[in-house]
Order: structure tokens, then sequence, then C-alpha cells
């Protein structure tokens, strides 16, 4: 639908518009430059779960938040540990390490008998169809940035036999991250 | 949101209103079907149309800019005489209702499919074809009309029409001479426009040939009276104005076509000619030509209760209506095909397709005032801390801390006072939806072939937006079912000696911190003992359960998932959605649903729901040493109770409270918490309608405003949570669903029995 507003958008000079042609009558040549020679690099988020480096796409992830008291919800799907209110929202907080097959139970992590979060523990917040989610990691480790030339299948019978949720493996010289689909982690 | 979405999002909004307007007109005209139009519902039809137009077309919106062009062309020929306002030519107005607000949906969505683009295309060619027969008369009434040429000339089209129809009509003409002064001459003319409406039609305003005094200026009314001349006159009394009567010449005896044409219909006596005299005229209708019959007057009364009730006739089944009736109703709305049918069953939520509210600025002035003197109040504060800063020592005096207790108690006021506000800004009548169901009932009984009125009352009642627009779907599926099981065929209901025409009510009150809705009808009730046996037949309930029923619990069977009494899935009610959707729709918002009914009398479905769901005062309980939040408007006692006091009936924990006894549920139990047993219980008394439970817990901590949030979609199918609140210090309760916590300690007992 050609909105009044995008009509209107078309009127208005955007600095952007008429860089492009300059820097090309610069450059001086009758070829285009080559861009795609060089690999973009994509960003990473890297978290440690039961002592192993999981990793996301870091364009997935809203933020990372401290783990606050959280209220467990009763008679709820066992993956859930609890919900928490974040600006307003209420958000539930959930655990993937038993559908990962890193634990057999989710940890008690809220009500009154549960003992305070470890230190470095966080919620990464991600952004699903049903609205903003938690999900509960051990910690966070870095931002890493890998190339697609960095990154292979996982090799058949890893990610505790959930295939889904494990997309491939990036490597970093002698370091490797577990890449998580974290949608499919959550269902 | 980006801009484009954000102009899409305001053209979906004022769309709507548009529409909503047309709407309510429409349904004005459908309701005086057979009597003639009043001129000022058609132009404000024009009007709506002639602006949605306008919208469209800014907006880009090629196909609804087309029809409304096509519906406003017709409507201009309705209004200027070259159409008169039959059954085609309203069906064909409310057609291209519906297609408007297809349209507007899809736009809502982008996107724009291919059938409904067709339909667009056909309707838009029907209503070009309408009643192309203008009334040609070889003689211009107006040439019988003692006017001067020069004033004649200088009428609009529109104007000379209405000039002609009344005096076809033989109403009394008048040209209304007044003087007024040139600098308050517009106030003086409004003023006397006022005066002039409910006496009959001003036909048109032009200057005066004649001089209007030394510093004035005199206007010429033309003006169609509805009354005598006597009283035309008294009524003028204290204003400026003279009454000229304009003469109008004896008819040639030949008899003309236009006046043949239209004068059966006039003279008819029609029933729904009674429905328009809501306004105060109406009492002196008597002189108007066609003054409606004295029996008439007496059936209508009997419909109508209340002043504030409105009748829709659904569908006109007079044995005196016209020819054209027995054949048109049923004619426009079969011959859809199938797929603009499944189209339209698409668009046909009655649920609204913006968000917005309209607020009255006043209300939003009161808020803002508000706002105002919260910032003084910050002020203040903001000196007393920087007083404490520059000379801790001395102002932390005891008339420093009064201050400070007077400035916070000043505070919690104004957060009340802009609480209070923006709930109420929140606040849309129900009657927005009522309108919106009347349409639908007009339709689907025209569909199955009943005749239906329906009758709407208490539009008027607040509730919160949210909750008017959640409770559109739920309403719209009850009444489906009172059209398609509840009412029975016109000659069922003669054979069992009841009127021809079912009657369906819809009707809103407000109870205190809740708002009941009716939906009733005087059809066939529901056959509990079919409702038991094929309950049985699911295995949704044993036999010896079965034994044990009430018939008030075999009622409420209905609601289970997966039960449904229409023996063939009809098109209307058969569409995999039951009732136990409409009772979760209802438990979401805390409401509750209630069923009445009474073979041969009739069924009626009664919610209760709350005001507002936004903003709810809570009382905060504690067990196992979680806490959780009760609505405080679903509570109605707090007892406390010893262990030794409570009881078993077959296992089931119940307590005797002044000798009756109360159904118990230890919330400890039920949400699986590790149960202390702590010397005494406090049990909270829980009852929506007329259901009561005990939720018995550890202690109470007291009472709080929440503002409750949804717990989204991943979590709304936890049953007994209702949301989640924030209380100070970062703590997250979550808010008990009273309704769903007496369902299932009723379903409990249920499945015990």
């Amino acid at each position: 639908m050609p909105s009044l507003s995008s009509l209107l958008d078309n009127f208005f000079y955007r600095p952007d518009e008429d860089v492009g042609p300059i820097e090309e009558v610069v450059a001086g040549t009758d070829e285009f430059i080559e861009t795609a020679a060089e690999e973009v690099p994509e960003e990473y988020l890297a978290f440690r779960l039961e002592g192993e480096i999981y990793a996301v796409p870091i364009h997935g992830v809203r933020e990372i938040v401290k783990v606050p008291p959280l209220t467990e919800v009763p008679r709820a799907a066992a993956n859930l540990l609890g919900v928490m209110y974040l600006r307003g929202e209420v958000l539930p907080v959930y655990d993937i390490k038993v559908k990962l097959r890193l634990a057999d139970t989710s940890a008690l992590v809220a009500g009154p008998e549960a003992p305070p979060p470890p230190r470095g523990a966080r919620i990464i917040v991600v952004q699903t169809a049903d609205g903003l989610a938690g999900i509960w990691v051990d910690a966070v480790s870095e931002v890493v940035r890998l190339r697609p030339s960095m990154l292979e299948l996982a090799p058949p019978g890893v990610g505790g036999g959930e295939r889904d949720c494990v997309v491939g493996l990036g490597r970093r010289k002698q370091e490797l991250f577990i890449l998580l689909d974290i949608w499919q982690a959550l269902s | 949101m980006s801009t484009a979405g954000k102009a899409l999002a305001e053209f979906i909004a004022e769309g709507t209103e548009i529409l909503e307007s047309l709407s309510r007109d429409l349904l004005l005209l459908d309701q005086q079907r057979g009597t003639e139009p009043d001129p000022e519902v058609i132009n404000g039809i024009f009007r709506a149309a002639h602006s949605l137009k306008g919208l469209a077309a800014l907006f880009g919106q090629e196909r609804i800019a087309k029809l409304a062009h096509q519906t406003e062309d017709l409507l201009d020929r309705l209004r200027l005489g070259k159409l008169s306002l039959d059954d085609q030519v309203l069906d064909g107005l409310i057609e291209s209702l519906d297609v408007l607000q297809s349209l507007l949906s899809e736009a809502s969505r982008e996107e724009a499919t291919d059938s409904l683009g067709e339909r667009v295309t056909t309707l838009g060619q029907r209503l070009a074809d309408l009643g192309t027969v203008a009334s040609a008369s070889d003689e211009d009434p107006l040439d019988r009309l003692d006017l001067p040429a020069q004033v004649r000339a200088v009428f609009t089209e529109y104007e000379e029409h209405r000039l002609r129809e009344n005096v076809r009509r033989g109403v009394a003409l008048y040209r209304v001479r007044a003087a007024f002064d040139l600098s308050d001459f517009d106030t003086g003319l409004t003023e006397l426009n006022a005066r002039l409406k409910p006496l009959g039609e001003v036909v048109s305003t032009l200057p005066s040939s004649e001089p209007g005094g030394l510093s004035g200026i005199a206007f010429d009314l033309i003006f169609g009276a509805k009354v005598s001349s006597e009283e035309l006159t008294q009524k003028l009394e204290g204003t400026p104005a003279q009454l000229f009567s304009i003469g109008i010449r004896p008819a040639t005896p030949s008899p003309r076509p236009s006046e043949s044409e239209s004068e059966p219909e006039a003279v008819a006596p029609t029933l729904a000619a009674a429905s328009v005299p809501a306004r105060k005229t109406a009492k002196r209708k008597p002189r108007a030509p066609k003054a409606p019959t004295p029996e008439v007057v007496a059936e209508e009364v009997v419909a109508t209760p209340t002043a504030k009730t409105t009748v829709l006739r659904a569908l006109e089944s007079e044995p005196a209506a016209e020819t054209t009736e027995a054949h048109v109703p049923v004619r426009t709305l079969v011959q859809d095909p199938p797929t603009s049918r499944s189209g339209r069953g698409e668009g046909e939520s009655a649920r609204s397709l913006t968000q917005t509210v309209r607020v009255d600025i006043s209300r939003l002035d009161a808020l803002m005032n508000t706002v105002g003197e919260l910032l003084l109040i910050k002020a203040n504060l903001q000196r007393m801390v920087e007083s404490v800063r520059q000379d801790p020592g001395t102002s932390l005096s005891k008339a420093w801390g009064q201050e400070l207790s007077r400035e916070t108690r000043q505070l919690e006021r104004k957060l009340d006072a802009l609480q209070e506000g923006l709930l109420e800004a929140r606040m849309v009548p129900v009657g927005q939806v009522f309108d919106r169901l009347a349409r639908l009932v007009r339709r689907i009984a025209r569909e199955v072939g009943k005749e239906i009125d329906f009758i709407i009352g208490g539009g008027d009642v607040e509730l919160d937006k949210l909750i008017v627009e959640e409770l559109s779907d739920p309403l719209m599926h009850i009444i489906r079912n009172a059209i398609d099981h509840g009412a029975e065929s016109p000659e069922a209901r003669l054979a069992v000696g009841k009127p021809r025409r079912a009657r369906i009510s819809l009707h809103a009150e407000q109870k205190g911190n809740h708002v009941v809705i009716e939906v009733s009808d005087d059809g066939a009730g529901i056959d509990e003992l079919g409702v038991r046996e094929l309950a049985l037949r699911k295995g949704l309930i044993t036999e010896a359960q079965a034994r044990e029923m009430s018939r008030r619990e075999l009622l409420n069977l209905i609601f289970l998932p997966g039960f449904s009494t229409a023996r063939s899935v009809s098109e209307l009610s058969g569409r995999g959605v039951g009732l136990d959707v409409v009772k979760n729709n209802i438990g979401n918002l805390s409401g509750i649903i209630d069923v009445w009914s009474e073979r041969g009398q009739g069924t009626a479905f009664h919610l209760t729901l709350p005001v507002t769901l936004a903003i709810i005062r809570a009382l905060v309980v504690g067990v196992s040493g979680r806490t959780y939040a009760v609505p405080l408007n679903s509570v109605l006692e707090i007892l406390s109770v010893k262990p030794a006091e409570i009881r078993t009936v077959e296992r089931r924990e119940v307590l005797d409270v002044r000798g009756s006894t109360l159904p118990l549920m230890r919330l400890a139990r039920v949400f699986g918490h590790p149960e202390h047993h702590p010397d005494r219980y406090f049990v909270v008394v829980a009852g929506l309608a007329q259901e009561r439970l005990g939720i018995a817990v550890d202690e109470l901590q007291g009472q709080q405003d929440i503002v409750v949030k949804s717990l989204g979609g991943r979590l709304q199918g936890v049953r007994g949570i209702s949301g989640a609140a924030d209380l100070a210090n970062r703590r997250t309760v979550l808010v008990l669903d009273v309704g769903a916590l007496l369902e299932e300690g009723m379903s409990t007992e249920r499945r015990r029995a």
C-alpha cells in the first residue's frame, strides 16, 4: 500500500542517497568493487551451561539480566523455572538443560526453598513468537565473531539426542562453541 | 511501529469509527423500514460514505474508496429523491456496509483477496443498477408553489427536492423571515434553527431581499411545518421571526406517476412507524399524514419496557407487507457464492479492528491537571531534600517530618486520582459491541429464515475497553446459539401458542464492582435430559455421576469441551468452537458464565464480569512461604478456622459456616506446595455469581492495589492463575483466578460424587 508517509518519504533528502555515485567516480574504475570476497563474520553470544560453552546469534538476544527473585508458577510445565518482572512485563524463565540432556530435572531456583542463585548466573531474554522469554544460563562468557568458514555441522549424536536444538559447531582455534537454536530449545 | 504502519493504524481507527456511525444510522433506517425515511438520517449516512471515500483515497485504499464512492452515489440519488428507499436499496446499503467492513479488516491485515475484490465489483454494479426509476413527473409541484422565480432560482438540487417532497405530502410551508444584528447574526440564526428543527424541516436558508434594518441582515427560511400554525407562532415567540405562509395552488386532478408510486408506502399501516418517535416531536405526530395505528403502539409498548431499550426488527413478516418484501430478504443473501461466504465468515467477528479508545477531552484535561499537581508535589519534595543536604543538622526537625508526611499524603491522594482517571479513560460503553451484534443478528436471522426481535438494553453501561473487545466473540457465539437452537421457526411457535416472532434480548447492568450481561431468548429452551444423555454417550460423565446431578449441574454440562447438542452440524454453530471456548474466554476476563433454561420457556446466559482488569485491589495471602494475590472483588469474607473445624463430606473437605456448608480448598495442596500444619487457617471465602468456595491459606498479608499483567501466550494455559503483579521491592506475585478455582472446586466435587 503506498501510504501517505511512504509517498512523502520520497520527497525528502536522505544523506546516504547521493554518496554512492560520488564514491564511484572517485574510485575511477569501470568495474564494480568486489565486496563479496571477504567473509562477513557474525556475532554470537557465548554462555556456559553445566561446563559446556554454547552460543546463539546475538541478534536474537534482547538483553542479559542478573537473576531476579523468580516466582514459581504452580502446575506449570516442568521446564518453566518461574516468572520474573522486567520493566513492567511479566516473562517466563525457562530451563533448557533438561532438553539438552545436561540435567535430569530442572533446578529449584524459585520459591522460598530455593538457594540464592550462583553469582555468575544470568537470564538471557529473547523474543519468541509468544512474546519475551528468559533462559537461565550458568554464566555469560563473551561475544564471539564467527565467520561462516569457522562453522561446521554438528557430528551425529551430538546435542543430547535433541538434534533439533543444536544447529552446528563453531570453532575458534582450540575453542569449541555449540551453536544453539534457542527457539527450538524452548519449544 | 514504522511510519507506514502508524499511518495504516490511523486509517483503520478512523475508518472503523466512520463505519460504526454508518452502521448505527443504517440500523435506524432498518428499524423504520416501510416508513418515509428521515432525511437527516439519510444525510448522515451520505456524509459518512463521503468522508470514508475521502479518507480511503488519501491512504491509497482504492477498493474502499471505490465502493464508498458507489455507495455515496446511490445515497445521493436517494437524497435527491431520484430513488425511493425500498427494501432492495436498503439491502444494498447494508451489504455494502458489510463489504466495507471486510475490506477494512483485510486492509488492517495488509492483504487483498480476489474473492472480496470480486464482491466489490458485483456489488458496485448492483448499486449502480438499483432503482433507476426516476420519478418523471409531467408537472413539477414546485410550479404550484407561490414563490418568486428569483427565489426558486437559487435553490440547490437537494433543496428543490426537499421542497417538492414537502409539497407532495401537503405540508404547510412557511417563509420565516428573521432580521438579526450583523454583530451576532450567526448565533441568532443557530438559535432559530434549533427552535425550528423539532417543529418541522428547514428546507433552505436564504438571505432576504428585504433590508434588515440599519446594521442588520435578514434571512428567509423556507420551512415545512409539522405542527399547526398556532403552535408554530406560539413556539416562535420571543424570536425576531415573522411567519408568512407560502400558498400552494391545488394540484391538477390528473394522477401523476410519482404520487401513485409512493402513496401506498406512506399510507400502509406500517409497524415500524412507531419506532421513530424517540424524539419529543413524536407526541405531535398525529398531524403528520401517516399516524401509527393504535394497536401498533400497544404492541410496541410491550416490546420496549424501558426507554433505553431499542427494538430491531430482524425480519419483516407482516402478511400485509408489500409483494416485494416476500422475496427480497432471502434473495440478497442466499445468492452469494460460497467462496465469498467463507470470506465473510472470517470478517464476521464483532471485534473491532482497532485498539483506539475515544476519550472525552475533559477527562484528559482532568488527568493533565492531576499531573500538574503531582509536579508541584515533586517540587516540594525536591526543596525539602535540598534543605536537608545543605543543612543536615537542623532540618531533620519535627516540623520537617510533619511536612514530609503531609507531602506523601498529598502524593498518595494525587496518585489515586491519576489512577482513577486513567481507568475512567479506558472505559467504553458496551453498546459499541451491542450495535455491531445487532447487525449480525439481522443477517443471521435472514439466513436461517427465522423471525426475531432483537432487544438491546443497558448499552450505556461502561466497561474497560479490553473487556468489551474480548466480550464480542463470546457474545456473538451465544447469540448465534440462541438464533440457531433457541428460537423456533414461526410455524412451530404459533403451534405452541407463542407469538410468531421470537425474542432475543441482550441486556447489560452494573452491579457493584461487576457488570452482568444477560443474553436471553424465549425459545425452546435446553433439554437437560438430552444434555445428560449426550454427556453420557460422549463419556463426559458416568452413569453414577449423572444420577447425582441436579438440573442446574446438568445444564452446566454444555460448557464442557467436546459437547455439542446440535444433531446436524449447522453452518452457523458448527464451527468447532463450542461453549467451552466461550467459557474460557469469559474466564480469562475473570468473569463467570451461568445458564438458566426452562423447557419451552427459553434460555438465559448470565455473564458476570469485573468492570476493569487493569488495576484491582487485592488481598495478599501467604501459603507455604509463597505469596499470592486474590482480587478483592471476589472475596466475600475471611474466616479464621481451626483444623478441627474442617469436616469432610464424602472425603471432600467442607466448612460449616453459619449453618450452611462451604466447600473448602487448601491452596497449598492444590498447587502442590509443601504443606504446613498451622494451628489455624485463614479461609478466604470467594464467590462469583452464586458459586462459593473457601480457600484455605496460611497467612494474610494485607490489601494492596495491584496492576495485573497477563502471563502471556506461553503461560496462558496455567489453571488457577490469571496473571502476575509486581508488589513493592521486586517481589512478583501471582494473581489467583478465582473463577477457575471455583470451577475446579465444583468439578472435583462432581468427580468425587
